[in-house]
């Protein structure tokens, strides 16, 4: 094999999530979980939640997960990790990386009480939401991550709700890391993974993973997409430490919301017959207040 | 068989991935396009090939290997090329184009300094070819045939080669031990050189066509054509090519304290700029304005830059003289009014603006023309050399090529006639027919995902200062950092060509790209690639595409 390309140092690619999976073509899930694998390494425990990614890439005889892997239920995926951790600790074993994951549906809504006692036992656990902002799984409905204006099943005529702030929702539990993170930069992303394994106890990363499905763009789009949702304000990328942001991503070039809303088909009801109707607006408000808070 | 553990029913080291290719209806290809660069070098050099050797390698050995493949002279080139393909560089569009040119000088000039050899590609075949002329074009042709092992001899009807190159350009530009150099390099493939021998004067074309199988004429626009203006044939009246060939020659010329140069091409700044370092005071006499001359943009700024003095609008008249010494010459202002012909607006004379120059000298770099003295061929507008598409003139096995065929022209121009005629000869010789590969299509900025690329700072190569310009001869522009250059390379996008950004590698959701354990390039897993064309959005050079399943 030849040596690794310079653009790719400080990078990881083992494939410990193969080939053969079943996500649709372009996933965002399926692309942060073989990079998150690939960063966390051999010696990882994988304790995935129900939904897209443990419906494609799990079914017997040929799973993609080349670590071992605990399926649970929608709502527990952090409980069996803490069981996890609690079963190494009480054998005297380890160390090893636990690594809870899960959809924002489980992560958000259905799990989250799970969550919130596994952040407020202080269990050795990371726990990665993928963020693709509806029920993907289930056929696309509305969860508590679905932005304002996406039209999802459930809400056909675009969400009246705002998105809900996880990782400031998991800060207040006053773990040590919390980080958020998108597919398209790979090696920030694979960074915070290898990071926050350093940390005793809990911590939390939020990656945005684009579901080219439910969100109505081309698969292609996927890392454009994410790249556009940085830029736009409306996903900042950022790490907590200790309960203080820090390493806030500046956006080099700000970019209006209506270059990231146009390309997907959840927001096409926003510019029918061309004109952007005044929920745009709205939308670049979420994201202007967001580049203030943060001073991106 | 082996007991398996409890619950399994199936040995999952022996379960076959589920193949997920079999989802996809468009493939992603690795496609070596053609970057614009490359499409724009008339000598059809490899820019963005040894632009990537430089940059990945640091080895200025193997790019001065790639860039010699197709040119002889690359420090010529190096230094007299008015580099089209910088306008097309799509890093144009981004920051600013690359410095090719400066790197070409830099790989011409370590080839130079470590004497590199250039390979031979057949040791040797029996056919002769005649080449007439040791200009560019002649030394192109010459050069790739004798690569290919024909037995090779130039006529030059000059002391030394060189044409152009070595009587037209000033050695400001170009210094004479950089030429003599390379062409010396050039010698080392066996070909004979015969000087001061004119054909068609010192030995018949027809005896050549007889002895040789094939012949091919580069002659170039030796003679300078003068206008019909009364007094040209006074003394201290030069034509521009004549002018620039004595003082090339090594003779004194002595101009006095005035020339006036008429004529706004790439001659009559080369003259302008040669008479001030002569020591005059340079007017140059152009009967449109800047915009309408047809002379290099960077020559102009540079003679401007040397307080040569421009007088557009303005048309001589007279020449005027003393005892067949020229005094002054007169001139009257023009008007440009509707565009003629050549598309340049038609200067028409003002009545009663005329006024006097005073001269010593004038240059008259007004054209030049092909000196046919013995040489009988079809024309082209009664001027140039008509040749076919494989540049055979109407006398079979007779190939022309270079400033005689195009019309005045670069270098460059003249070594891609060359390159061309040695193919065409060779397959004439070989009674083949020319069977070329099309080559891809070219690669435009919008085609780019120039989101992977960082704004730079261009090269930029530092001329002498000007006070000390016009003392001397030396060349304009010192040598250049290789380290520089280096740098200046690592700007290249690779425009259709991949440098490994792992992009592809890393964005694939499916694994579905490897890396090859043969070549070590990248490469798809078609049995589990599922078409979502990732890999091709952000490519950033355009390397992968999508195309339909076969």
């Amino acid at each position: 094999m030849k040596e690794q390309s310079k653009y790719l140092e400080g990078v990881d690619k083992k494939d410990l999530f193969s080939s053969g999976h079943r996500a649709c073509g372009g996933c965002g899930q399926a692309l942060a979980a073989r990079l998150v694998a690939d960063a966390a390494g051999e010696n990882t425990i994988a304790c995935v939640a129900t939904g897209c990614l443990e419906v494609f890439s799990s079914p017997y005889p040929d799973p993609s997960w080349r670590i071992p892997f605990l399926h649970s239920l929608f709502e527990n995926a952090a409980a069996v990790a803490s069981g996890v951790d609690a079963a190494y600790k009480a054998l005297k074993k380890g160390p090893v990386n636990i690594i809870a994951q899960g959809g924002d549906g489980s992560t958000a809504d259905i799990g989250f009480q799970s969550i919130s006692g596994m952040f407020e036992r202080g269990h050795n656990v990371l726990y990665v939401c993928y963020d693709n902002e509806a029920y993907m799984n289930t056929g696309v409905q509305r969860s508590s991550f679905t932005p304002y204006g996406a039209r999802t099943t459930t809400t056909p005529t675009g969400n009246t709700t705002r998105k809900k702030n996880m990782p400031m929702l998991a800060a207040d539990h006053g773990i040590s890391y919390v980080a958020t993170a998108t597919v398209d930069d790979f090696r920030d992303l694979q960074m915070k993974i290898r990071k926050a394994l350093t940390i005793e106890g809990p911590k939390y990363i939020h990656i945005l993973a684009p579901c080219p499905l439910g969100w109505g763009h081309h698969g292609e789009l996927t890392v454009e997409i994410c790249r556009l949702a940085k830029d736009t304000g409306l996903f900042p990328i950022y790490e907590i430490v200790d309960g203080k942001v820090t390493n806030v991503r500046k956006i080099p070039v700000k970019v209006p919301v209506e270059e990231y809303l146009k390309p997907q088909g959840r927001f096409k009801h926003l510019f029918k017959k061309g004109v952007p109707s005044k929920v745009v607006d709205e939308i670049q408000e979420i994201a202007n207040q967001n580049i203030e808070r943060f001073n991106l | 068989m082996d007991k398996l553990p409890l619950g399994l029913a199936l040995d999952l080291r022996k379960v076959v991935p589920y193949e997920t290719g079999s989802w996809r209806t468009l493939m992603p290809v690795n496609i070596m396009q053609t970057p614009p660069c490359n499409q724009g070098c008339p000598a059809g050099n490899d820019i963005r090939g040894f632009l990537r050797v430089l940059a990945e390698k640091k080895d200025y050995e193997e790019a001065w290997h790639v860039l010699s493949r197709t040119n002889p002279l690359p420090a010529t080139c190096g230094r007299v090329c008015p580099h089209p393909c910088e306008d097309g560089c799509n890093r144009r569009d981004f920051d600013s184009p690359l410095a090719i040119n400066s790197a070409e000088r830099a790989i011409g000039d370590y080839g130079l300094e470590e004497n590199l050899e250039h390979k031979k590609l057949i040791a040797s075949r029996k056919e002769k070819v005649a080449v007439i002329g040791s200009g560019p074009a002649g030394l192109s042709c010459a050069f790739h045939l004798a690569k290919r092992g024909f037995q090779v001899k130039i006529f030059e009807a000059y002391g030394e080669p060189g044409g152009m190159m070595r009587y037209g350009i000033p050695s400001y530009r170009l210094p004479n031990y950089v030429l003599r150099q390379e062409l010396e390099n050039i010698w080392k493939l066996g070909i004979d050189l015969e000087c001061n021998i004119k054909v068609g004067v010192n030995i018949p074309m027809d005896q050549l066509i007889q002895s040789y199988d094939a012949i091919f004429v580069g002659i170039g626009a030796q003679t300078g054509l003068t206008i019909d203006i009364p007094g040209q044939d006074a003394g201290n009246v030069f034509s521009g090519v004549e002018f620039l060939r004595e003082v090339n020659s090594g003779k004194y010329v002595d101009v006095g304290k005035d020339v006036v140069v008429i004529g706004g091409g790439n001659t009559a700044m080369d003259c302008a700029r040669v008479a001030k370092r002569l020591g005059a005071n340079v007017s140059v006499v152009y009967r449109r304005t800047r915009v309408e001359m047809p002379a290099i943009t960077a020559e102009i700024d540079e003679a401007m830059e040397e307080r040569v003095m421009f007088r557009y609008h303005t048309n001589p008249v007279k020449i005027l003289q003393d005892d067949d010494k020229v005094v002054g010459i007169l001139c009257v202002q023009m008007e440009l009014k509707e565009p003629d012909a050549s598309g340049r607006a038609r200067p028409v004379p003002i009545p009663g603006s005329e006024s006097v120059i005073p001269a010593d000298t004038v240059i008259l770099a007004t054209g030049q023309a092909v000196d046919y003295d013995g040489i009988e061929v079809n024309k082209r507008d009664n001027k140039w050399i008509a040749a076919n598409e494989n540049l055979m003139t109407n006398v079979d096995g007779v190939f022309a090529g270079g400033d005689a065929v195009l019309g005045l022209e670069t270098v460059s121009a003249a070594i891609g006639q060359g390159t061309r005629a040695a193919s065409a000869i060779e397959d004439y010789v070989d009674g083949g027919v020319e069977s070329r590969l099309s080559s891809p299509p070219v690669i435009y900025s919008k085609d780019l995902n120039t989101y992977y690329y960082n704004k730079k700072r261009r090269f930029q190569k530092e001329a002498l200062p000007i006070h000390m310009r016009l003392k001397h001869f030396k060349e304009l522009y010192p040598a250049l950092d290789p380290e520089a250059i280096i740098d200046e390379a690592e700007r290249c996008f690779s425009c259709g060509l991949c440098y490994n950004c792992g992009n592809c590698y890393m964005y694939c959701p499916d694994n579905a790209v490897k890396i090859s354990p043969k070549t070590g390039l990248y490469e798809f897993d078609l049995d589990f690639c599922k078409g979502c064309g990732l890999c091709a959005k952000e490519c950033p050079c355009h390397y992968i595409q999508m195309t339909l399943e076969k």
